[in-house]
Parts: C-alpha cells; structure tokens; sequence
C-alpha cells in the first residue's frame, strides 16, 4: 500500500468512506511525517499532537456508531495562523499577538467542524499576512519543499509548504494580493482566490478588508472544489458576502475546448523566465492543438495594479491595524507613560519591519494633502481594472497567465529590496482589485526542477467554470501534481 | 520626503522610528512612494466617483439580537481580569 502521507485528498477520502482507512491512522502517519520533516521545511509555528490524535479518534468513533458527521469526517486540514480558532493562539505570525488565544472560531473554522474535519493550526504565514516569501514572519522563514535554501511564497507559505511537503493534504490560507496563488505555484500545488464575497471573512484576522479572501490548497482539485464548497456562501457575520448561487462542486465538469477562447498574454511585456516562458508556450500550444482560440488580451493596465494594490492594501491596513495599541490585544509595553507613549512603544516593539513600512505607506496616503493624489486616484484606477476584466470577459471564456513570472527565489534574495519583493506578485494582484477568482495549478517543472504555476481566471462568482478549466487542464496533463518524497 | 515629513507621518501611524532606522527607511520609504507614483501616468478622469463602491450583491444584516460571547470564555483569555472586568492600564491625561 503506498505511504499514507502520499495519498491524494480524494483517495483519502475514498478511503475513508470505504473504512479501509482510520482518520487516527491517517493523522499519526502526518504528525510522524511532520515530526520528521518540518524541522527543514519550517512550516508549524506550532503542534499540539494530543489536541489533533483526540480529533481523529473522535471522528473514528463517530464513523463507528453510525454518527458520522459528513463524508468528510477525519480529513485532516491545516489553518493559516491568520484565521480564529477558539482556544487556539492566533497571532499573524506576529510578536503583538503573540499570546491572544481566539474565544471563537472564524466562520470557515466552524463550517469545516461541523463536517468533522480534523484541525492542525497554526500554519507560518508573514506577518499580517503581508510579504510574499514567508521571510517577514516574526519566529521563523518557511522553506520550500522542492529546495529548502528556497522560499515557499508568500503570504501562505506554511499552508502550502504543508502540502508540498506531503505533511498535509489540504490547508487554509488567505489572498489578499496573491497570497494563496503565488505560494501554491512555487511549491507545485493547487490554490484558489475565490471571487469577493465567497468565502467568510468573520474570523481571518484582517490584513486589507476589500481584498482578503479566504481560499484552500490541495494536492489534488477535488480538494478545491470540495472545500470551496464548504467554507463558501452567505454568512450574516460577514457582510460583504454574498447572496449568489451556492458553488457546488458536483457541478465541476470537464470542457470541450473546441472554440473556446482563451484569453492570453504576450509574455514578453512581463518578464517571465525563459523556463516559465517556454512552459507557458508549451501549454498555449497545446490548447490550440485541441481547439481552442487563443485571444491575446490588452494587458497594458496591469503595470498599474501592484502601484494601485500597494496603495489601496496599505490604507486599509493602517486603518485595520489600529487597533493593536497594546490596550485590547497581545503585546503591551509596559512602563509607557502616557497613552500615546503605551501605544507607540507597544506598536514599535510588537510589529516587524515589513509591518511598519505598510503603515507608514498607508498612513502616508490616507493623510491630508496626499489623499486625492495617492489613495484617491487608486481606488479610481482600481475601477478601470475592474472594468478592463469585465471587458475581457465580454470577449473570452477564461484567461491562462503563468501564476508568478519567476519559479521560487533563494531565501534572502530579495529582502532588501521591497519594490523587488513586491514585483513577485505582479501576476496575482489585479485579480484581487477586481475582485474576480483565480486559481493557480502545477504546471510542470523549470530546469532546477522548480514547480511552475499557472493561473486560471474566470468572472465573478464562476468558480464552476474556472474549476471545469482546470480540470480539463489536468486531464491534458498541462497541470499535474509533482512533489518531492525526500525533502533535503 | 525628508526626515520631518517621515517623523511625522510615524507620529501619525503611533510608531516610533528610532535616529539609527531613518536613514535606510527614508530610503526604502522614498524608493516605494517614487514607484507608486506610476500611477499619477494613468488617466482616470472617466471614473466617476459613485463608481468607487461597488455594491452589487451585499444584503443588509436583520436587526435582531443573538448570543455573544460569554463572560466566562472573555475572562479565560484576558490579560488581566478581575471581578467580572477586563482591566486595562490606568492612564491619565493631564
């Protein structure tokens, strides 16, 4: 029988089901597995084994009684330390809130209770969900699984690493600038945005309230589509959700791609790597040999989305952060004086640097005389990129990017130039600001063995046609999961 | 943007920036508001500013009253808690 740490999500839960497989079995071969491994990979900040194992027996016993809460019952899944579970410690891979411990669940934690998942937090992520390598967490840079002297991504990287890392076979994490796309690309998985308004956000601890959205990876898309389907829909804790057909993921089905068309980029204006270049022309080729058209899309606004992003996301995070002042939350500086000194000791002392830059960049735009020109004139570029998707798909079915331009960089390339940093999104962004789904799947791997990924689009609230895309892509073997045994 | 400006702008966000950090962060800081300042090329004079907000599907939330959080659970997790209240420094402003 193949090593229970290398079964995809969908034999598990075949597996499962059939009761050829114990959810304490399954969840002591991942705790061995983490045990062995994550001390490379980096990616739990930390691992009450007891708390888990008791999950597991608790749904093995229901499955013997006939109790059984859903077919899902026993699957473990790993949660980005962003999002609330209560009695956990939550804390944004942050030193402010280093000891807050959640009194209640986040929406999406109570959805996949009430199915019987068994829960392993607190998955590494960067502070405040804000970097795109993993390396501003306060404790501890996550590695990649494929090359640990590598970055994962980032924000999610310890969700993804997880699964790359055959340490889990499905993970949370959040997107709020391409925090679950970009990561799942680097280290060879599947990860999905879901459109604004999908998915709950009552619980993920905010990082840009108009952006965030909760999303899962896994090594297999029926782990997508099923999860979608049960952490999305209205949520009256949660008002930005919204009230639109339920996302099934039965209605997943594959694509005849004769005379679709596929809305395309011209590479050559975004920099990609020769590999990621070759690749992506290589899976071009191939939709066309089945049928399909491809439509090279006016991509022209996109060089403004990581201006606009940076701009909208850090106003809104210099207003979400606020409220850590070291009076209701976490760390608290003692010995301040007066009230502004406990708040500013207890701000400068609890957030790291990529933190503060954020909130001086977003305190920046959101002062008097800068207003108009900088956070202003964003929110109106976001709205032409909002229309410019629109456009497109007045005009193509659904749109094949490459996910990030480069496959996974060395661990400190980057750090001391934040504009270089930030250009690693430059593919994932624009999504985020209009709001629309996206997800990211392994497309194969570059010269050093590398995964690359490549991102699928769709419009508002199609996720069942985004899915049925990347589907058919992996019937194509245009995406297909490829991950490392031995992790060195 | 020079040091005064970037003093300030910390005062605002509650942030101390120590004499030692200024140099590399007005740096960085000036290297980021240089690169965001692309977007002053982009030409957004048809955007109207109703269009900002897009409200196409939210629902209002019914106004009635459900269970909170418990005292009890609060408590477990305060810093400081004492005779059925979280307590907080005591500051005075003079």
């Amino acid at each position: 029988m193949k090593d229970l740490i290398f079964l995809t999500y969908s034999e598990i839960k075949t597996k499962l089901n059939d009761g050829s497989l114990k959810s304490a079995d399954l969840v002591s071969a991942y705790i061995k597995r983490i045990e062995g491994t994550d001390s490379k990979v980096k990616a739990f900040l930390e691992f009450n084994k007891e708390r888990i194992l008791k999950q597991a027996e608790e749904s093995d016993n229901r499955r013997k009684s006939g109790k059984l809460l859903s077919e899902f019952d026993g699957i473990p899944i790993g949660i980005k330390d962003n999002i609330c579970i209560t009695g956990e410690i939550t804390s944004c891979s942050s030193k402010i809130l280093e000891n807050f411990r959640s009194p209640y669940d986040a929406s999406v934690i109570q959805r996949l209770k009430d199915k019987g998942f068994v829960l392993f937090p607190r998955l590494n992520m960067d502070e405040f969900a804000m970097g795109s390598s993993t390396e501003n967490s306060a404790y501890q840079t996550t590695r990649n699984p494929f090359d640990t002297s590598r970055i994962p991504g980032g924000s999610s990287g310890g969700s993804a690493a997880a699964v790359a890392a055959s340490m889990l076979p499905v993970s949370l994490g959040s997107d709020t600038g391409g925090s679950i796309r970009q990561p799942a690309a680097l280290c060879g998985i599947w990860g999905l945005k879901p459109t604004y308004g999908r998915v709950s956000r009552y619980g993920l601890i905010a990082y840009a309230s108009s952006l965030d959205q909760i999303g899962p990876f896994s090594n297999d898309l029926q782990g997508i589509s099923d999860l979608m389907e049960i952490i999305s829909g209205l949520d009256h804790k949660d008002q930005t959700t919204a009230k639109v057909n339920p996302f099934e993921a039965s209605s997943v089905s594959s694509v005849d791609w004769k005379g679709k068309r596929i809305g395309v980029m011209k590479s050559e204006e975004f920099n990609f790597s020769p590999d990621v270049n070759k690749r992506y022309t290589e899976i071009l080729k191939t939709l066309e040999s089945k049928g399909a058209t491809l439509v090279p899309l006016d991509f022209s606004l996109l060089k403004y989305a990581i201006p606009v992003y940076y701009l909208i996301a850090t106003a809104e995070c210099s207003s979400n952060l606020s409220r850590f002042d070291g009076i209701r939350y976490g760390l608290r500086k003692e010995g301040a004086g007066k009230l502004e000194d406990l708040y500013s000791e207890s701000r400068t002392a609890g957030f790291g640097p990529e933190v503060k830059r954020r909130i001086l960049l977003g305190t920046f735009s959101l002062s008097s005389g800068y207003y108009d020109a900088y956070y202003g004139k964003a929110q109106k570029a976001r709205v032409l990129i909002r229309k410019q998707y629109a456009e497109f798909f007045k005009t193509v079915d659904i749109i094949f990017q490459p996910t990030s331009p480069t496959t996974a960089f060395k661990v400190g390339e980057k750090t001391k130039d934040p504009i270089q940093m930030y250009q690693a999104d430059i593919l994932t962004t624009s999504v985020n600001l209009a709001g629309v789904p996206a997800i990211s799947c392994p497309a194969g791997l570059d010269s050093n063995g590398l995964p690359i990924g490549l991102q699928i689009t769709s419009s508002h609230f199609d996720e069942t046609k985004l899915l049925s895309y990347a589907k058919s892509a992996s019937e194509l073997e245009i995406c297909k999961l490829v991950l490392p045994t031995e992790i060195t | 943007m020079d040091e005064k400006e970037l003093k300030n702008i910390a005062h605002l966000a509650k942030l101390n920036i120590d004499d030692t950090e200024v140099s590399s962060m007005l740096n960085d800081f000036s290297r980021i508001v240089q690169y965001v300042d692309e977007i002053k090329n982009l030409d957004t004079t048809s955007v109207g500013n109703d269009e900002i907000y897009e409200q196409i599907f939210y629902e209002l939330r019914k106004d009635f009253a459900e269970n909170s959080l418990k005292r009890d659970d609060l408590a477990k997790i305060a810093p400081s808690y004492e005779n059925g209240y979280v307590v907080v420094p005591k500051v005075i402003e003079t």
